[in-house]
């Protein structure tokens, strides 16, 4: 008897410890809600109370009419979807290259794309700003979606040449007998097999843009080029404090990343741990 | 066909100095291979033929430019372009002399196959040949290109900057011409000039201290609340589990900046509701005092690093075997004796990686200071500095970049984030299979 009294105690106080837990982890994101349907401005006129302070929604009316959110959402939205499929095409091709070609230098490429993939990008925000501005690429979608291609190829080119070493090579040279071309062997055999690690590849680096805010704000100048990230930033400076719109504006990106995200979390973390552990 | 060379191996030396003396020639007059040896000969015409804009290029790699302050800003030698372009026709040099290098071997290897078939390769095959070959050489080519251009010839350019003046005030291009200090500054930083040496050390032990206590606090949450849901008898685990796995689904921009809000000193929410709760009768300096600021930021990572690694750890924990359990249960051991002595340790080497991974990553992680704390509070040398009481070395980079324009400290720094996370890089690499393999 009383060791079952012992076992529901447990089970009450771990259920305790986690609703408090819970709490914590939503008590940012109900006030941000909250605040975004609140009336006023800053945090400072908000009351500590989430919901308390009445029900508007001006300023999701504020960000649709009087801000450019639209064009930053629009924005952001072309990046990634380039930066993704140019990803894509171009590190599973060269991964495809280094796991089934042999050549001379491979050894060493492959090194220097490990040593390559060690450094933050922005190490080189400089000269990659210099670079772009005589290409013409400042101020330009474009010339951001080559720097973050660029970024992605060393890492993700070493994730998808592992993962398309444990595929077998005997598929691809039955294919190769009966006379497929190489690239008919990579787009129709090698490819589909390697689903899982494209849809990883194809996820995370449609993501990585929504959150980047060094090189939108080195890069991206005028007002009609801003990202969703240097938008939302703007709302909370310094200067200004607007912490309802931001909340708004807040809530509408991570909306769909919260969908999103529920959906592809099983194959995330089956990638994330799968392609680190067994490499 | 007839052939000036001997098929028994002594025409090596011949063939040799004639593929070095100009690219392709030994292709064309020893082995017949005239389409081929024709391309690297062509190869090299180009190169020679811009050969005195190359010498240019890299005369003005070693000057960066002579300062003329009598002419238009606009006329005046740009260092910073001098050097870019300095390094990507060293790039460009490099590339060169590594067809070369190709080229010899391709012509030995040919030779070589002739000795064994008595045969050279007929010209008709090398257009199908080619086809097949050029797939590696054009499928790498994007990467290559973008590589070269985004990567490393940027990564070049802020290693080389690192023994520049390249600063303000008196050091900006157009205005100005950058000079070659050698290692100028990283006498300045380590030693040189108090407040820079004593502003490094500072940072540099909270990068350090940050990227261990970051990744720590991460990993034993998520392994908490992974057991716990894992092992629990709470019916509602997965409610719980998707409550949890909401900060890791929120961009970080966004979680950061509405922390940042909600801990403002005097109005945010959280001090406020304390205060309004009767438990502090004080503003909690959240982000304000140099030290609660660090421990705020070590908080509110874990707030939205610990879903990462509590997916993780669960992923592993279900991979476990259920028989080892039962075997356990079978010798006696209770369930925490099984947790410690079977699921702990493979959880622990199978993450491995990762938490390395994450080390790293967490070193290089500029949102989560930039956006929560913005580097602040100031302290006693943030004036000169920039580096305030919470900046790690990639924010104080930023603001070196940005605010300060002294470009010179900030490679320096670049090149020691470099030097710092290389071992771990190559640490996680010999544990991939490939490396074990020996592949490469």
């Amino acid at each position: 008897m009383s060791r079952k009294l012992v076992q529901k105690i447990n089970v009450g106080v771990t259920l305790l410890v986690l609703i408090i837990i819970s709490f914590f982890v939503l008590y940012p994101l109900v006030y941000v809600v909250s605040a975004a349907f609140s009336p006023g401005s800053s945090i400072a006129s908000l009351n500590i109370v989430p919901f308390k302070d009445g029900f508007t929604i001006k300023h999701f009316k504020h960000l649709f009419d009087e801000t450019n959110y639209v064009t930053w959402f629009k924005n952001t939205f072309i990046i990634a979807v380039c930066t993704s499929s140019l990803t894509i095409v171009v590190c599973s091709l060269s991964a495809y290259v280094f796991s089934r070609f042999k050549f001379s230098l491979k050894k060493g490429m492959l090194m220097s794309l490990l040593i390559l993939q060690i450094f933050p990008s922005f190490v080189g925000m400089i000269a990659i700003y210099v670079i772009l501005l005589r290409m013409g690429g400042l101020d330009q979608l474009w010339g951001l979606v080559l720097v973050y291609l660029a970024g992605n190829i060393p890492y993700n080119t070493w994730l998808v040449k592992s993962y398309l070493d444990t595929i077998p090579k005997s598929i691809d040279e039955a294919a190769r007998i009966d006379g497929a071309s190489n690239l008919r062997i990579f787009a129709t055999v090698v490819m589909p097999l390697a689903k899982p690690i494209i849809t990883f590849l194809g996820i995370t680096s449609f993501t990585a843009p929504w959150m980047d805010f060094i090189f939108p704000k080195l890069v991206l100048r005028s007002a009609e080029k801003q990202t969703l990230a240097l938008g939302l930033f703007g709302f909370v400076t310094e200067k200004k404090s607007e912490f309802t719109n931001f909340a708004a504006g807040a809530l509408l990106v991570s909306i769909p990343f919260i969908i999103f995200f529920v959906f592809t979390q099983k194959l995330l973390v089956t990638s994330l741990g799968g392609a680190a552990v067994k490499e | 066909m007839k052939t000036s060379i001997s098929s028994d191996g002594t025409s090596k030396s011949k063939i040799r100095l004639a593929s070095i003396l100009f690219m392709g020639l030994g292709h064309i007059i020893y082995l017949k291979q005239y389409l081929k040896g024709m391309l690297f000969a062509a190869i090299e015409i180009i190169f020679l033929f811009f050969l005195p804009e190359i010498v240019d290029k890299i005369y003005g790699l070693i000057t960066l430019g002579t300062p003329n302050p009598m002419v238009p800003v606009l006329e005046r030698d740009n260092s910073i372009f001098m050097l870019i372009d300095g390094v990507i026709i060293l790039a460009i040099v490099a590339v060169f002399l590594i067809t070369y290098v190709i080229s010899v071997k391709s012509a030995l290897s040919t030779y070589h196959d002739y000795c064994i078939s008595k045969e050279l390769p007929r010209n008709k095959n090398f257009f199908s040949n080619m086809l097949g070959k050029a797939f590696p050489i054009l499928g790498l080519a994007p990467s290559v290109i973008l590589i070269m251009f985004f990567v490393v010839v940027p990564l070049v350019f802020s290693a080389l900057v690192a023994f520049t003046n390249y600063s303000a005030p008196k050091n900006i291009p157009p205005n100005n011409t950058v000079d070659w200090v050698g290692f100028q500054n990283f006498f300045d930083m380590f030693g040189g000039s108090a407040t820079w040496t004593s502003a490094l050390g500072r940072v540099a032990l909270w990068t350090l201290a940050w990227g261990a206590l970051a990744t720590f606090t991460c990993y034993i949450g998520g392994l908490i609340m992974a057991v716990v849901l894992h092992d629990s008898k709470i019916k509602i685990a997965p409610v719980f589990r998707a409550i949890f796995v909401l900060p890791y689904a929120v961009p970080s921009v966004v979680s950061m900046l509405i922390w940042q809000n909600m801990l403002n000193g005097r109005f945010g929410i959280v001090n406020r509701t304390l205060m309004s709760l009767g438990i502090i009768h004080h503003e909690i300096p959240w982000l304000s005092d140099p030290t609660f600021a660090k421990f705020t930021s070590i908080l509110m990572n874990m707030w939205a690093g610990f879903p990462y690694f509590m997916l993780l750890i669960t992923g592993t924990m279900t991979s476990i075997s259920q028989d080892v359990f039962e075997a356990a249960s079978i010798d006696g051991a209770n369930k925490f004796q099984a947790f410690r002595r079977i699921t702990l340790p493979l959880v622990l080497y199978q993450t491995v990686p990762l938490i390395i991974m994450s080390f790293t990553a967490n070193i290089n992680n500029f949102g989560a200071i930039f956006f929560l704390t913005g580097g602040n509070p100031v302290v006693s040398d943030t004036t000169t500095t920039s580096a305030g009481g919470t900046d790690i070395i990639v924010t104080w980079i930023y603001n070196l970049t940005i605010n300060l324009m002294k470009y010179n400290y900030a490679s320096v720094l670049a090149i020691m984030v470099f030097l710092v996370l290389a071992p771990f890089a190559i640490f996680n690499f010999r544990r991939t299979k490939s490396f074990k393999d020996g592949e490469i």
